[in-house]
């Protein structure tokens, strides 16, 4: 904590003479901040190809393919399938297992869980990382008021030694404490916004993934009652 | 099960690093902000108090005089700058001038007109003439019939003048005309410009008078401040020649005790009535020697009435007196 009166305001001069305390905390903001909008814009992506992809599929699918030909193209290992058609292949291999003489019920059963199974890890996929957006809006505010209560403590403190106190003493103390508060509001606000936007978004994907899995299910019932 | 979970893992994300410097690129265009944006701040504060506090004493000097200053300061400016407007001005008039130029020829035939009015007698009267002859005519006419020819040519030809003259005439009339519109014109002319000269004197004049005046006003208050200045040197001189006064008749009258050791200094707070009176004696710091103080109080008590300036306002000064005088000078 810098107890001489400076005229240099300069930012980065205020960082580098903050407290160590301080120091860090902007430091695991920073980090922060970067990983929460290395992931902000990884979700924008992945979500928004998703949404694209499954669009695509839906059209293709409710067009009336040959579902045989449809399994083999998405199992194919160069294929880059999405998370709709991996459940409806799950669902169809499983299907396509059992034997003719199995009991429809119990092939229905095992094909829905086979679907269920595959729907879970590609929900736990998409919705991987919004628990750390959600931690980051809720909790940087927090850190960031820490190193600036931190920050303000030590210039007051200071001021302890001077018998005449001046605005002079204290302003660049806590204008490098109040810069903790702003990377931490910078860390927590397009983490939250983003939050809500993919939470919302998922949310959607998943009841389509449902809704289409009943779909499916009816089908493919059909399909060994015939 | 197994190729899927595979699967998952390896095409899962697209555009991964893309989204890294995505992510680099918000955070460097955060830092640039913070930085130009906090580094504005650093300028400013400079002050600029030597400007400002040597043009705030003008203006108290000025505000009185403001009022009318300001009109004379834009007046003479615009003779300043008028001086060089006069001459566009001018060459306006010689505009007229050209006109006047070939007024001028009418000028000189002013006194052509003149004549002109003279001749206009001398022409009438041959008209007459030939009035009379036209009577003395008729009865030739009656006579000759040839001569009527030559008298209604020479009727003619004094018809023929007569128009002429009549021509000349209007044609006089007209220059005439001309010329009192061009001298009212140029009469306007002048006037204006006398009327912009008078302005101009009378604005020059008010100037100088303004800055007599304030020249007056500046040396009055030099000569005030000046006489205030003389008067506080005289009043303290006045106050110091009074104190000195007071100590000498104060020392006069002490009986000094013999033998004290060193040079002891006692100190009296003396309380004085108007009119040298002495109200309070009080011994603010003793010598030591109570002899030397009792003989400096008896002292002050022996030369009352002390001695005070005549000038009864300087009395506060003296109201309470402190005195100190010391065994040895």
């Amino acid at each position: 904590m810098s107890t001489t009166v400076t005229q240099d305001m300069s930012f980065l001069h205020l960082i580098t003479s903050a407290s160590l305390l301080v120091q860090l905390v902007m430091l695991i903001l920073v980090m922060i901040s970067l990983a929460s909008w290395w992931f902000i814009f990884r979700k924008l992506f992945v979500i928004r190809n998703e949404i694209k992809k499954t669009d695509d599929f839906e059209d293709i699918f409710w067009r009336g393919v040959d579902l045989n030909a449809l399994h083999q193209r998405i199992i194919s290992p160069r294929y880059d399938s999405c998370s709709l058609e991996r459940i409806f292949a799950a669902g169809f291999g499983e299907f396509n297992k059992h034997p003719d003489g199995t009991d429809l019920e119990a092939i229905m059963e095992s094909t829905r869980r086979a679907m269920r199974a595959t729907y879970q890890r590609e929900m736990d996929y998409l919705e991987s990382h919004l628990s750390f957006l959600a931690t980051v809006g809720s909790v940087s505010p927090y850190i960031g008021l820490l190193g600036t209560v931190w920050g303000i403590m030590n210039s007051f403190r200071s001021l302890s030694s001077v018998t005449q106190a001046t605005i002079a003493h204290v302003a660049p103390g806590i204008a490098e404490a109040l810069i903790a508060t702003a990377m931490g509001l910078f860390a927590a606000i397009p983490a939250v916004v983003a939050y809500n936007r993919y939470a919302s978004r998922t949310d959607q994907l998943a009841t389509r993934f449902e809704s289409f899995m009943e779909e499916i299910s009816n089908i493919l019932q059909r399909r060994a009652a015939a | 099960m197994s190729e899927n979970a595979a699967r998952n893992s390896s095409h899962s994300e697209p555009k991964r690093l893309t989204a890294g410097v995505l992510a680099l690129l918000v955070h460097a265009v955060f830092i640039a902000v913070l930085i130009f944006g906090l580094s504005w701040k650093d300028h400013p504060p400079e002050g600029m108090m030597v400007d400002i506090w040597t043009e705030l004493p003008q203006p108290v000097q000025a505000p009185p005089k403001q009022p009318k200053p300001v009109k004379p300061e834009p007046q003479p400016e615009s003779p300043k700058t008028e001086p060089p407007k006069p001459e566009p001005p001018k060459p306006e008039p010689p505009k007229p001038e050209p006109p006047k130029s070939e007024p001028p020829k009418p000028e000189p035939s002013k006194p052509e007109p003149l004549k002109p009015a003279p001749q206009k007698p001398a022409v009438t009267p041959p008209v007459k003439k030939p009035d009379i002859a036209m009577k003395q005519k008729p009865e030739p006419e009656l006579v000759k019939e040839a001569k009527p020819d030559l008298e209604e040519q020479k009727k003619k030809e004094q018809e023929k003048i007569k128009e002429q003259e009549r021509l000349k005439e209007l044609e006089k009339k007209k220059a005439l005309e001309k010329q009192k519109e061009l001298e009212t014109q140029k009469e306007l002319e002048r006037q204006k410009e006398l009327q912009k000269q008078k302005e101009k004197e009378l604005a020059a004049q008010r100037q100088r008078d303004q800055e007599a005046k304030a020249r007056q006003a500046a040396e009055a208050q030099r000569a005030v401040e000046a006489q205030q200045a003389a008067a506080r040197s005289q009043v303290t001189n006045e106050i110091s020649k009074y104190k000195a006064l007071i100590l000498a008749k104060i020392k006069s009258r002490i009986v000094m005790p013999s033998d004290l050791p060193g040079n002891p200094a006692v100190e009296f707070n003396v309380t004085l009535l108007p009119g040298g009176d002495i109200l309070d004696v009080r011994l603010a710091r003793s010598s030591g020697h109570a002899v030397f103080d009792s003989a400096v109080e008896r002292a002050i008590f022996l030369s009352k009435p002390l001695p005070l300036p005549p000038d009864s306002s300087l009395f506060n000064e003296f109201r309470n007196l402190n005195i100190k005088v010391h065994y040895r000078e």
